[in-house]
């Protein structure tokens, strides 16, 4: 089966810094890949290589077989690849509803199907009770499930999720790691950058570990949480002295 | 040859000038991150005030600048009582067309009270200094002069005194500086009236090179934006090179084309800045994006 | 009030009070009026107000695609109104080509204007794009000024005062404020198909989230060119109706950074971003102006632009949202049924 998307050693600079060193695998489709690693280890850059807010300074991008290497994130979007907001930018002054009808407008053409499939997606996320708020009324919780619709709303082939949980009580969390959790089964293939382990580990069929800007480790997330790398990566060296 | 130094340097004085009045508003970009629509008016009012002292206790401008410096403070700071700072917690745009307002209400004021004549003041120096073959108005000279001075003042202020370290606390993370125990809306009120002291300085050095009248604002703060965009918005070394390209530019392009022509050459270089360098010369990174969105 | 609701549900698509996406009863009302006024003739001694009232609702719809949709303040449109002007006037001097036909060309010159300035501007938010706005305007203006053998120079140019329909010299005030109301509902009309389309869905999109907008596949630059050049083209239009009315071009009044600003302000004061914002910004401003100016400007020079500069600062220091926006919080303080 081939890969839906390769990262073929990117490399991304800025000025003296390597944030991202000589990077390289393959997701493939239907597949729920969890990328962790500790603070400052690369992931966001990673993320916004993927999702063409920067192009690499080095490496290539391939999504289903094309080179899009470079490209910007309209174009990304365009090609079926969507991704969430850390900290969520809603569009202040429209609806819920609008702020997915936007999102959905990428592949449905007429207001009444970008409606129809944004009234969907909202009721998918549990969102419908908040329909015609404006966004700028929700809070933390409820708007990090806005971006979770407004990502499934684009009817991607490819989801990037960042963070998605930070901030969600353990209840939010539950429901969320649910959603997340049932995209395979709908050709959703997911590449999910967390920080709250448990319910990464829990969903994710596979992980790549990331320290320093590059991969350290990966495989099943039960394997990743016996490496000895992860291990020094997340908790550092002084745990080995002791 | 000789005309060409010769017109050099008369841009670069007169561009010092330029940018002594710009640097109150790159001041309040750079800290309150709004631009003053008003802030050609802030001249006008300024010049008014130094003329009348000029005329009524036989002062000249210079000597005036004792009086008009701390009066246009007093008068920044109301202003930013009064309108500024309720405004700046609204919607962008509520700031633009306050000040946009306070434009035309002041331009209006001054009509009513004092009518359209031009005043100015007679010329304090004789006649111009010659430096080899270049001829250089006093006035012109002295203005340069000051403007060095001030720059160097305030810098040393910024780096060196405690409200300077708060200033520039705020321009870099407002919530931070808040949360270090900064009173940042005090701060922003120091700032505003900082700046239109400064203005009134420029008004001072500049009412004996300029007559005024009610809307002589309109003529001055387009150069103003075009010298803090050139240098970058927050920055004064930027405001003071700024200041300086708008003068050689007006000098050079209105002698050899029609003077109409030299503003059109410097709105042109402002325009070619914004397309290939919209952080200016000196400015901050991601100044052109300050603001919006977030 | 528990009759509304039920008016309502017969005519499920109508609403009561203006609405985003939705005509309300109030602009039918209003617009309908306006027409009566027009059609009957009435109070001769306002028809002056009444054309510029209307012209201006249509130049503040216009504007407000780009600024209020779009979130592009511009204070330079007045370049775009005096290109559609002088486009449609040279045609007609030099040419002998009728306003009727110039009125496009005007329109489309005014459009790529409006995307060259969204181009040179790309990277350019707030402040920046305000001013880059101005400076573009008084580009336009100083090329409009130092061109004679074009543009007349700083005699401007004048259209005979011969009654001539085939070249949109009309005879009668009547005429004019038809011909006026025709742009203004015209302008409506387009600012009501925008919340209606994905097109203008993409606008909002665009102003309240560059980057959320991008990662949804927006071309923001593209979005806002083609705002832009919209914007300008129906500005343009409103233009080319000014020099047929007025029939006289003055540069340092028709490319002004007043004009740009009037622009600018009757959207903000009537409502950013609606469609009923700019025709009431209008209608209370256009009249109060001229009024104004008419009593007060012999009176003492300049205290009536004293009072509607105060009067405008407190609107926006207070009513930040415009009228509409009050309406919509009177409307929202109303008991639900």
């Amino acid at each position: 089966m081939s890969a839906l998307l390769e990262v073929q050693g990117v490399s991304r600079t800025f000025g003296a810094t390597r944030a991202v060193d000589n990077i390289s695998f393959a997701v493939r489709p239907g597949e729920l890949l969890g990328l962790i690693g500790p603070n400052g280890a690369g992931k966001s850059t990673l993320f916004n290589l993927i999702a063409g807010v920067m192009p690499p300074s080095g490496g290539k991008i391939v999504l289903d077989g094309t080179d899009v290497t470079g490209s910007k994130s309209y174009d990304m979007a365009r090609a079926g690849v969507a991704r969430t907001f850390q900290i969520p930018k809603p569009y202040r002054q429209l609806s819920v509803i609008e702020n997915v009808m936007i999102s959905a407008f990428l592949r449905q053409r007429s207001m009444a199907d970008a409606r129809e499939l944004a009234g969907l997606t909202l009721s998918d996320l549990g969102l419908a009770p908040y329909r015609d708020r404006p966004a700028s009324e929700l809070t933390v919780g409820l708007l990090k499930r806005l971006e979770v619709a407004r990502a499934l709303a684009m009817q991607p082939k490819l989801v990037l999720f960042d963070e998605i949980m930070a901030g969600l009580t353990p209840t939010e969390v539950g429901g969320m790691t649910e959603i997340v959790a049932g995209l395979p089964a709908r050709g959703i293939t997911v590449i999910w950058v967390e920080h709250v382990l448990y319910a990464i580990m829990k969903t994710a069929t596979r992980m790549v570990v990331i320290n320093r800007g590059r991969v350290i480790a990966e495989g099943a997330p039960a394997e990743m949480a016996r490496d000895p790398a992860v291990v020094k990566a997340y908790l550092g060296e002084e745990m080995q002295l002791a | 040859m000789n005309t060409i130094i010769q017109l050099v340097i008369s841009g670069l004085l007169i561009g010092s000038i330029y940018a002594l009045m710009s640097i109150g508003l790159t001041l309040i970009f750079g800290v309150l991150r709004v631009v003053n629509f008003a802030h050609g008016e802030f001249l006008m009012i300024a010049m008014y005030a130094a003329w009348a002292f000029s005329k009524l206790l036989g002062l000249n401008p210079y000597v005036a600048a004792i009086a008009v410096v701390p009066a246009m403070f007093l008068f920044g700071a109301l202003v930013y009582r009064l309108v500024i700072g309720s405004a700046l917690e609204k919607p962008h745009l509520v700031v633009v067309f306050a000040t946009m307002g306070l434009s035309i209400f002041l331009q209006n004021i001054a009509l009513m009270a004092m009518t359209a004549d031009l005043r100015d003041v007679p010329p304090i120096f004789g006649r111009s200094i010659s430096i080899g073959h270049v001829f250089i108005k006093g006035e012109l000279l002295l203005g340069f002069i000051i403007t060095l001075a001030c720059t160097i003042a305030l810098q040393w202020v910024i780096k060196y005194t405690f409200l300077g370290k708060a200033i520039r606390a705020t321009v870099q993370d407002g919530e931070a500086a808040k949360l270090m125990g900064i009173a940042v809306p005090r701060i922003f009120l120091i700032t505003f009236a900082t700046g239109s002291a400064l203005v009134g300085l420029a008004a001072c050095v500049m009412l004996p090179l300029f007559s005024v009248f009610p809307t002589v604002g309109l003529n001055f703060v387009l150069i103003a934006f075009v010298i803090v965009v050139l240098g970058g918005m927050g920055s004064i070394e930027g405001a003071l090179l700024g200041g300086f390209c708008v003068g050689v530019v007006q000098s050079v392009g209105s002698y050899y084309v029609a003077p109409a022509f030299g503003q059109l050459f410097f709105f042109v270089l402002f325009l070619l800045v914004m397309i290939f360098r919209p952080n200016g010369l000196f400015g901050q990174k991601g100044a052109a994006t300050l603001g919006m969105n977030e | 009030m528990t009759a509304m609701p039920e008016r309502a549900s017969r005519f499920p698509r109508i609403s009561a009070m203006p609405q985003r996406g939705r005509i309300s009863w109030f602009e039918i009302v209003l617009l309908t009026s306006c027409a009566v006024w027009v059609g009957f003739g009435l109070a001769p001694a306002l028809q002056d107000v009444a054309v510029l009232s209307f012209l201006f609702a249509g130049l503040g719809l216009a504007w407000n695609i780009a600024g209020g949709c779009a979130g592009l303040i511009s204070f330079g449109h007045a370049a775009f109104f005096g290109i559609g002007a002088y486009t449609s006037t040279i045609l007609f001097q030099s040419y002998g080509i009728t306003p009727w036909l110039g009125i496009f060309a005007g329109a489309a010159t005014a459009a790529v204007a409006g995307a060259v300035l969204a181009l040179i501007c790309a990277r350019l938010k707030g402040p920046f794009f305000i001013l880059s706005s101005l400076a573009f305007a008084e580009v336009v203006r100083i090329i409009a000024l130092n061109w004679p053998s074009v543009t007349g120079g700083a005699e401007g140019l004048s259209i005979p005062p011969v009654p001539d329909l085939a070249n949109m010299v009309l005879g009668s005030k009547p005429a004019y404020e038809a011909l006026t109301l025709i742009y203004l509902i015209l302008a409506y009309a387009v600012m009501r198909w925008l919340e209606a389309s994905r097109f203008g869905f993409y606008l909002f999109a665009v102003r309240d989230n560059d980057d959320a907008a991008a990662a949804a596949g927006i071309n923001p630059l593209m979005i806002r060119s083609s705002a832009m050049a919209l914007s300008a083209a129906l500005t343009g239009v409103g233009g080319t109706l000014f020099a047929q009315y007025f029939l006289y071009l003055d540069p340092t009044y028709v490319i002004s950074p007043e004009l740009s600003f009037q622009f600018a302000l009757l959207p903000a004061v009537g409502g950013l971003g609606t469609a009923i914002g700019p025709i009431l910004g209008s209608f209370l401003i256009t009249p109060l102006s001229e009024l104004l100016r008419a009593n007060l400007g012999n009176a003492a020079a300049g205290l009536h632009l004293v009072i509607y500069s105060a009067g405008l600062i407190v609107v926006m220091l207070y009513f930040p949202a415009g009228i509409a926006g009050a309406l919509e919080k009177l409307k929202s303080r109303k008991p639900q049924p």
